[in-house]
C-alpha cells in the first residue's frame, strides 16, 4: 500500500490501540502487584480470607477491559472515519 | 432455592433428671443449632459437664498424641465400626497400643539425640587430631589449667611472659590454628586474657579416653550403629499404623461425640432442678423434633417454638439466626463459590442459583472451544476419580458443568483446537457474486459476514468466527447484554433484599436508580448503534431521573459519585469477548505457526511435509495448545468469578455482615456405623 494520508492515520490508529491496551495492562499489573502480595500474606494467615482477597485482587483488572474498549473504538468504530479522510 | 431454609427459634426446657436423653436425642437427630447461654440471665447458671467428661477428653488427648506419633490423618472412610466395637477395644488401644507406640517412638528420639550428641562430639575432636596429645591428657588436673582452642595468631610468646611455667602444644588446620596451653591455676586469669587478645575461642573437649583419631572413630561408629536400630522401630511403627489406623480414627470420632455429649450442658442455662436449651431449628423439622425429644424424657420436657416477632426480637437484640442453604443437588456444587465469599445472612438472597446459571454459560462464552472442553471434560472426570474430597469433588463438579458449556460455545463459534480451516473443504465455497457483494458492502471477512465460516443461521451468523470483525462487534453487544441481565438481576435482588430489611429509602434511592441506569444505559447504547432517536431519547431521560433519584437518596449528592461505577460494571464484561479472543488467538497462532511456518520451513519446500518436519509441527501445536488449554481453564473460571464477586454480589449481598453457617448439635458419623 502507498503511503498516503488515509493509510498513515489507520496506521496511527493502530499504534494508538495497541497502546491503550498495552499501557492499561502496565497499570493494572502495577496496581495488583501491591494488592496480590498483601492477600498472599492475609490468606497465609487466614484461609477463609480467600474469597474477599480475590475480590480485591480482581478490582484493578477492570483496567485493562477499559484500555481494550478504547483499542475496540479505535479499530472499528473509527475505521469508517479513516477511509473518509 | 434462592432463599435459606426457614428457621424458627426453639426453646427446650425440662426436669434435670432428662438432662441425657435429651442430650442423647438431640445429638442423633442433628437438627437444633444451639445457642450458647451468655450467662447474663438472673436466676439461671451455667450447667455442668454430665457423666464421664473428664475420662473422656483425656482419653481423648492421649489418642491423639498416639495418633500424632504415627501419623494417622484423616482419610475416606473404608471400614466402619460399631459403637460397641470401638467401646470394647478403646481401652486397650489408648493404653496397650498407647504404651507400645509411645515407647517406640520415644525411643526413636533418644536414639536422635544420642547419635546427634556422638556426632557433635566427634565434629568438636576433629581439629584436635592435629595436636600430640592423646585424650585423657586434656582433663583431670588438680593444679593445672588447661585452654583448648582456635586461635587467630601465635600465643606461646606471650603466655610464656605471664607464666613462665607453661607447656603451649600447637598446630594448624586448613581452616584454623589449634593451640592447648597448659598453666599453673593461680595464672589462669591473666593467660585467658592473654588468649582472649589472640582471638581465642574455647573448643570444648569431651572426656574421652585414647588417641583422637580412634576416638572419632569410634563415635561415628556407634552413631551409626544407633541409627541401624531406629529402622526396625520405624518398620514396626509403620506396621502399627497399618493395624489400627482405621480404629484410631473410629475411636477418635466415638470419643469426640462423646465429649461433645458430657460437656454440651456447658451451653445450656440451668437452675438447681431444671435446664433450658436455647437454638435455632429449620421450621419444617420441628415437629419431629418436638415428638422425639418429647418422647425421649418420657414427657418430662417441653418443647417449644417463638412466634415470629419474638424472635425477630432475639435476632434484634443480636442473636445470629443460621443461614442453611436451600439448593437442589445440581446446584449444590456451586455452594463453594457462594462460600468462598461470605455465607449469606438469614434475611438475604442466596445467589448460588444464579451462579449456577450465569457462572457456566460465561465460562463456555469465553473459552469456547470443542477440542479444550472435550479435554478439560475428560481431565476433569480423572480428577474427580482421585481426588474424593468434598471440595474437590464440588470443585470438579463445577468445571464439568462448565465445560460442556466450552462445548455448545465452541460448535457456536466453530472452533475445534482453533478456528476451523476446513470449513470450507467441508461446505464448499461461497459463490464469486455473493463474495463480491460482500466486499462491496465491507462485510467481507475470509467468508461469509461472520467469518470465513459462516453458513449457517440468519446472514450467516453460524459458525461464526470470532477473530472476524462483525463478530466482534456483535460478542461486544451480546457481552453487554449478558452484563445488563446480570446486573439487573443482582439489582432487583438487592431491592428485594433492602425492603426484606425495611430500608425503603435504601431500596427505592440506592438500589432502584441503579437498576435503571444500566438498563436504560444500554437502550441508550443500543439506539445509538441502531439510529433509532428515540431509543436515545428515551434511555437519556430516563439516565437523568435515576441520576437525580441517586441525589435525592440516603448519600445525598455523594450518591453520584457512584455513577461512573455503573457504567464500569457494564463496560467490565468485555472481558467474556476479550479473554476469549485472546485464547482462540493463541490456538490460531498455534495452528499457523505449525502448518504454515515450521512444517513448510523444516520440509525445505517440498510439496508435502517430511517426516521430521510432521513430528517437530506436531511438538509444537502440543506444546501451545497444552499452555493455551491451562491458560483456558484459569482465566475463564477467575473471570466469571470475578463478574460474580464484584459486579453482581455488590448489588445486593452482604450489605450487612455475613451470615453464620446453620451447623446442628450432633456429629456427623464416618467411621462409626449409624
Amino acid at each position: 500500500m502507498a503511503i498516503t494520508d488515509a493509510g498513515i492515520l489507520y496506521g496511527l490508529l493502530a499504534v494508538g490501540a495497541g497502546l491503550a491496551t498495552g499501557l492499561a495492562g502496565i497499570g493494572a499489573g502495577v496496581g495488583e502487584q501491591g494488592i496480590g502480595a498483601a492477600v498472599v500474606g492475609v490468606v497465609a494467615e487466614e484461609p477463609g480470607f480467600l474469597g474477599k482477597g480475590l475480590f480485591l485482587m480482581l478490582l484493578p483488572e477492570t483496567l485493562i477491559i477499559f484500555g481494550l474498549a478504547v483499542s475496540l473504538i479505535l479499530m472499528f468504530a473509527w475505521t469508517p472515519f479513516a477511509a473518509i479522510l | 432455592m434462592l432463599r435459606p431454609v426457614e428457621m424458627s427459634r426453639i426453646v427446650v426446657a425440662g426436669s434435670k433428671d432428662v438432662i441425657e436423653p435429651v442430650v442423647e436425642k438431640l445429638h442423633e437427630l442433628r437438627l437444633l443449632h444451639l445457642v450458647n447461654f451468655s450467662g447474663s440471665q438472673n436466676g439461671f447458671e451455667m450447667g455442668k459437664p454430665i457423666g464421664k467428661a473428664k475420662e473422656y477428653s483425656e482419653d481423648l488427648i492421649k489418642l491423639r498424641s498416639m495418633a500424632r506419633y504415627l501419623d494417622v490423618k484423616s482419610k475416606a472412610p473404608t471400614v466402619t465400626f460399631s459403637d460397641s466395637q470401638v467401646l470394647s477395644q478403646k481401652d486397650d488401644l489408648i493404653n496397650k497400643v498407647g504404651d507400645e507406640v509411645t515407647s517406640t517412638f520415644e525411643r526413636m528420639v533418644a536414639i536422635d539425640a544420642e547419635s546427634k550428641i556422638k556426632l557433635d562430639q566427634a565434629k568438636v575432636l576433629r581439629p584436635l587430631a592435629v595436636l600430640p596429645l592423646p585424650l585423657e591428657d586434656y582433663y583431670g588436673y588438680e593444679t593445672l589449667a588447661v585452654f583448648v582452642g582456635t586461635v587467630k595468631s601465635a600465643v606461646d610468646a606471650d603466655v610464656a611472659r605471664v607464666s613462665p611455667k607453661s607447656e603451649v602444644y600447637s598446630g594448624s588446620t586448613k581452616t584454623a590454628s589449634i593451640v592447648a596451653v597448659f598453666v599453673p591455676k593461680d595464672k589462669a586469669s591473666e593467660v585467658s586474657s592473654v588468649l582472649s587478645e589472640h582471638g581465642f575461642a574455647e573448643i570444648s573437649v569431651p572426656h574421652l579416653e585414647g588417641n583422637v583419631d580412634s576416638a572419632i572413630s569410634c563415635l561415628e561408629s556407634s552413631a551409626k550403629s544407633l541409627e541401624a536400630e531406629k529402622a526396625p522401630l520405624q518398620q514396626k511403627l509403620k506396621d502399627l499404623r497399618k493395624q489400627y489406623e482405621d480404629l484410631i480414627l473410629a475411636t477418635d470420632e466415638y470419643l469426640s461425640i462423646q465429649t461433645q455429649k458430657t460437656e454440651a450442658p456447658l451451653r445450656f442455662a440451668t437452675t438447681e432442678n431444671a435446664f433450658v436449651i436455647d437454638g435455632w431449628a429449620p421450621t419444617s423439622e420441628f415437629g419431629r423434633l418436638k415428638a422425639d425429644i418429647e418422647s425421649a424424657a418420657g414427657g418430662h420436657v417441653d418443647v417449644e417454638k417463638l412466634d415470629d416477632a419474638e424472635a425477630e426480637g432475639l435476632a434484634e437484640h443480636g442473636e445470629d439466626i443460621p443461614t442453611k442453604m436451600n439448593n437442589p443437588g445440581i446446584v449444590k456444587p456451586y455452594e463453594l463459590i457462594t462460600r468462598l465469599y461470605a455465607i449469606p445472612e438469614y434475611k438475604e438472597f442466596d445467589p448460588t442459583l444464579l451462579i449456577f446459571v450465569f457462572f457456566p454459560i460465561m465460562f463456555g462464552m469465553i473459552l469456547g472451544d470443542i477440542g479444550y472442553g472435550v479435554m478439560i471434560f475428560l481431565a476433569v472426570m480423572l480428577l474427580k476419580k482421585k481426588f474424593r474430597t468434598d471440595g474437590w469433588q464440588q470443585l470438579c463438579n463445577i468445571v464439568l458443568i462448565a465445560s460442556v458449556w466450552a462445548v455448545i460455545f465452541g460448535a457456536v463459534f466453530g472452533e475445534i483446537f482453533g478456528p476451523l480451516g476446513l470449513w470450507g473443504k467441508i461446505m464448499g465455497h461461497l459463490p464469486e457474486h455473493e463474495i463480491e457483494l460482500l466486499k462491496e458492502t465491507g462485510g467481507f471477512f475470509g467468508e461469509g459476514v461472520f467469518g470465513a465460516l459462516g453458513r449457517l443461521g440468519p446472514g450467516g451468523i453460524f459458525p461464526m468466527d470470532r477473530l472476524a470483525t462483525n463478530a466482534v462487534l456483535m460478542l461486544i453487544g451480546i457481552s453487554i447484554f449478558i452484563g445488563v441481565l446480570h446486573c439487573s438481576v443482582g439489582s432487583i435482588f438487592g431491592i428485594k433484599t433492602e425492603l426484606n430489611y425495611g430500608e425503603k429509602k435504601h431500596a427505592y434511592f440506592e438500589r432502584l436508580p441503579v437498576l435503571m441506569f444500566q438498563v436504560f444505559f444500554a437502550i441508550f447504547l443500543l439506539g445509538l448503534v441502531m439510529g433509532q432517536m428515540i431509543m436515545v431519547y428515551l434511555g437519556g431521560i430516563v439516565i437523568l431521573i435515576s441520576i437525580v433519584m441517586n441525589v435525592m437518596g440516603p448519600e445525598g449528592p455523594m450518591g453520584a459519585a457512584h455513577i461512573p461505577f455503573y457504567v464500569s460494571n457494564l463496560i467490565s464484561y468485555l472481558r467474556l469477548l476479550a479473554i476469549g479472543l485472546a485464547s482462540v488467538g493463541l490456538a490460531f497462532a498455534a495452528n499457523q505457526l505449525a502448518f504454515y511456518v515450521i512444517m513448510p520451513m523444516l520440509s525445505g519446500g517440498a510439496e508435502s511435509p517430511t517426516i521430521f518436519a510432521t513430528i517437530a509441527g506436531i511438538i509444537v501445536l502440543f506444546l501451545v495448545h497444552f499452555i493455551n488449554m491451562l491458560l483456558g481453564i484459569l482465566s475463564p473460571f477467575m473471570h466469571p468469578l470475578r463478574l460474580h464477586y464484584v459486579e453482581m454480589f455488590t448489588k445486593f449481598y452482604s450489605a450487612h455482615g455475613g451470615g453464620v453457617e446453620y451447623s446442628p448439635f450432633g456429629h456427623v458419623r464416618r467411621f462409626l456405623k449409624a
